[in-house]
């Protein structure tokens, strides 16, 4: 039997708001929007799953609840065996993400600082926290520039932080929102060959949350095919593209969730 | 091991401050400025003769008085305020998720965070001080320090419990906390900060005696001026305790609840 390390049952994420001044005679009315939809997903140990989908699909907000950041409305979720409502801390042991997102980091500090720091919110202190700040370093090539402040960095080596700082406690699962955003070609390719070469050999999961149907493509095993919240399509990308061309289904989909909007 | 997380926070947050070196030592600067502009106030003021019977308490001396109110007020500041303001600034600078994601739980992050806040006051607080003890005549001779530390705990005991309340309406409103607005300014108008409480109509007098500033206040200042010992602030003390054990149980149930809510409607991280 396969090794699931993620799993989602009916997953579901609603967001609750009042009409407020856009609609003062329903000022207290609420509206309900569904983020992310009744979403069922198995990702097995050592694999690398695409979330695909246009802005706005429900990606983020599918990461955010499996990585604990936000409490799903329905549904439940497992990851690595643990319940992602019940179990967080479980969680979050087993977990690392890696987004976009490069104001994550502390700009006055040097790139080790930053990874001293997170080393020990997970935990690592001392000498072990030293040694594998310097093993997750050389991994990313960022050994030598390990002692400049984090704001000198270029858009390519902030990233590379982000991986570092996902590498530092050894987690199962890595969650990568759009880790490519802002990346150059060749900075892309180097993610993208770390992520299959040393994470699988590692055999890490890696659950890639992107936009870009040739990432997915390249990247992954399976994808799962996200619109407006609901998983739309999941399989292996060569079933996929034998099966209908998966370029004209994602487009389609861009489209309907833009008439949508 | 468990401390590694507290001193973690404690380290980054003082290798971020003095990285940003001329705000680090300009702060001192108005510290000097501040403790020149009240001795003044009470060159001007101080012998007059209401002014020794109001101060009579405290041994007569104005600028003894309000160094030490405009000193200890410096906790106050940051009990309400630290908490929310650690939380708004990693919202905004982005790595309050960061470091949500990893296994260290939002209540360490954010007690961890202001720790530095408190030990850099406490530093300020030691500048007024010595500068008032040695440059400025006051008198700390016969200062009784323990009863002083132990009101000082408490009052940051105190004052923290009321800055996680106001922390908690950061996490849910983001902008705009009553809580803190509310109790900075009551404590200092009428928590006995630049002039005793005794000069108020008697009805702000009874409101004054709900807000922990005017017990903290008290013994620090009768402690350090006077060498009054547990037994003489013994009831100041007392009153501290019971504000403590009445708002850290309640503060820590709303910050639940706001930590919980903020992750229901998915807005933990936004500002």
């Amino acid at each position: 039997m396969a090794d699931v390390v993620l799993q989602t049952i009916n997953l579901t994420k609603e967001f609750t708001k009042r009409k407020g001044l856009s609609s003062p005679r329903h000022f207290f009315d609420k509206v309900t929007f569904t983020a992310v939809r009744d979403v069922d997903l198995t990702v097995e140990r050592g694999e690398i799953f695409g979330l695909l989908g246009p802005n706005g699909a429900g990606k983020t907000t599918l990461t955010k609840m499996l990585c604990t950041l936000m409490l799903p409305s329905g549904g439940s979720a497992t990851i690595n065996g643990y319940d992602i409502v019940r179990q967080q801390n479980q969680v979050k042991r087993s977990i690392a993400l890696i987004s976009s997102e490069e104001r994550s980091f502390y700009w006055r500090l040097t790139g080790r600082e930053n990874l001293k720091f997170f080393a020990a919110l997970y935990g690592l202190s001392g000498r072990a926290a030293r040694s594998r700040i310097d093993e997750v370093l050389e991994l990313i090539g960022m050994a030598a520039a390990a002692d400049r402040r984090f704001q000198e960095y270029s858009t390519g080596m902030k990233q590379r932080m982000a991986l570092a700082r996902g590498l530092l406690a050894d987690p199962e699962i890595f969650f990568m929102d759009e880790p490519t955003k802002g990346l150059d070609p060749v900075a892309t390719r180097q993610l993208h060959d770390f992520i299959r070469d040393e994470l699988v050999r590692q055999g890490k999961t890696v659950v890639l949350a992107t936009h870009h149907l040739a990432e997915a493509e390249q990247v992954c095993d399976r994808i799962g095919i996200m619109s407006n919240g609901e998983m739309k399509a999941c399989g292996c990308v060569s079933d996929l593209v034998g099966e209908a061309s998966l370029i004209e289904y994602f487009h389609l989909l861009i489209e309907e969730s833009r008439l949508e909007q | 091991m468990m401390l590694s997380k507290p001193l973690a926070f404690l380290k980054k947050d003082f290798l971020t401050e003095i990285s940003y070196r001329f705000a680090f030592f300009l702060q001192f600067g108005g510290i000097f400025f501040s403790v020149v502009m009240f001795y003044f106030v009470s060159e001007l003021i101080g012998d007059a003769p209401n002014v020794q019977r109001s101060l009579s308490e405290y041994g007569g001396n104005y600028f003894s008085f309000v160094l030490i109110g405009i000193a200890f007020s410096n906790f106050l500041a940051v009990g309400l305020g630290s908490f929310s303001s650690v939380i708004r600034s990693e919202q905004m600078i982005g790595t309050l998720e960061a470091m949500l994601v990893t296994p260290t739980r939002l209540p360490t992050v954010v007690l961890s965070s202001s720790q530095w806040s408190f030990a850099f006051t406490s530093l300020r607080v030691g500048v007024y001080l010595l500068l008032g003890g040695l440059f400025f005549g006051v008198n700390f001779g016969d200062a009784n320090i323990l009863p002083a530390l132990v009101a000082l705990v408490l009052t940051v005991i105190a004052f923290s419990s009321l800055g996680i309340i106001s922390a908690s309406f950061v996490m849910i409103f983001k902008r705009g906390d009553p809580i803190a607005w509310a109790l900075s300014t009551s404590s200092t108008l009428i928590g006995g900060v630049y002039y005793p409480i005794s000069i108020l109509p008697d009805w702000l007098q009874s409101v004054s005696y709900f807000f922990p500033i005017t017990y903290s206040l008290r013994a620090i200042r009768l402690s350090l001026l006077q060498g009054a010992g547990f037994d003489d602030v013994g009831g100041d003390l007392l009153a501290l305790v019971v504000f403590s054990i009445i708002t850290i149980p309640v503060s820590l149930v709303i910050f639940r609840y706001a930590v919980a809510r903020a992750k229901k409607v998915g807005t933990l991280a936004y500002y």
